[in-house]
């Protein structure tokens, strides 16, 4: 019965769309504090962070998946990752319109675009368009797994540029590498992984 | 099941913390004598700044706000004479005041 829920994947939906609740109320109440930032700009990082977070945890999937073979928590996450990484990107559209919304005028969006901190973030976003829009079945089917394996692999660069917007944004590295950390240290696991598994197999 | 609570726990995880950023440091001065955020926004508005918000960051006071050219930019100002210390545009730094 349990697990009959948490395998739902309007379960997963929902765990995925909580932390929208209390951002979605803000907005809808419009104030912060007396002296507080607007709304707009509050939101601007919880929505980040969790774009940022989700699409690291649909990274770390498969590494986690050749560190822990047998865990069948792991392979159940494996099944949901197109679930993550579209969440990724819900956050990251968010994150993306508060940002516009906040801003107000086209000429202070391009007056401060060349800053480093603010075009790695919209290459990032523009990147996840076409990953977020193939996350289905359909196009899985259209394109084949390989060519939709080779266009899903673009999050690689994505989250390089989404690290650096994080890093350069605030110029402060905490929050940042926090969630990048761990990353890197399971992609470098997975490469070298993959070269002793080539090196003990005949080419 | 605990591995998928620890996930929840996770994702709900306090939105954002307001701590010291460590972008900048001012050394201490008592409270009382802390420019009030209404003078430092009389200060910065005849300067040309439009002020969005202002709050305390590593002992100064650090102010959101937008220039005379619309530049959204974020400062930090002496607590007590409300000098202009350093000023940025989302990370890239326009500004640093001379030791």
């Amino acid at each position: 019965m349990l697990s009959n829920v948490l395998n739902h994947r309007y379960f997963l939906w929902a765990l995925l769309a909580l932390p929208s609740i209390p951002m979605t109320l803000a907005l809808l109440n419009g104030a912060t504090g007396p002296q507080g930032p607007p709304v707009t700009e509050m939101l601007l990082h919880p929505t980040g962070e969790f774009a940022a977070r989700f699409m690291v945890i649909a990274m770390v999937i498969t590494p986690m998946r050749m560190l822990l073979p047998n865990s069948n928590f792991w392979r159940w996450m494996l099944k949901r990752r197109r679930y993550f990484g579209v969440a990724a990107f819900a956050y990251a559209l968010a994150h993306t319109l508060l940002y516009v919304l906040d801003m107000g005028t086209l000429g202070a969006i391009l007056g401060e675009f060349l800053a480093l901190g603010i075009w790695t973030g919209w290459v990032a976003f523009f990147i996840f368009i076409p990953l977020a829009a193939t996350s289905n079945d359909l196009s899985l089917r259209r394109m084949g797994p390989k060519a939709w394996k080779t266009l899903q692999r673009w999050v690689y660069p994505a989250a390089i540029l989404t690290l650096l917007h994080w890093i350069f944004v605030h110029n402060n590295f905490g929050p940042a590498l926090v969630h990048f950390v761990p990353l890197a240290a399971l992609e470098a696991y997975r490469i070298w992984k993959n070269q002793l598994t080539a090196k003990g197999q005949p080419a | 099941m605990i591995r998928i609570l620890c996930i929840a726990a996770f994702l709900t995880a306090p939105l954002s913390s307001a701590n010291a950023t460590g972008r900048m440091t001012c050394a201490p001065v008592d409270p009382a004598n802390w420019i009030t955020q209404e003078d430092l926004t009389k200060k910065l508005t005849s300067s040309g700044w439009s002020v969005r918000f202002i709050k305390e960051d590593g002992g100064c006071w650090e102010v959101y706000g937008t220039d005379e050219e619309g530049r959204r930019l974020e400062g930090y100002f002496h607590p007590e004479t409300g000098e202009k210390l350093l000023v940025a545009q989302r990370g890239r730094i326009l500004f640093r005041a001379q030791d």
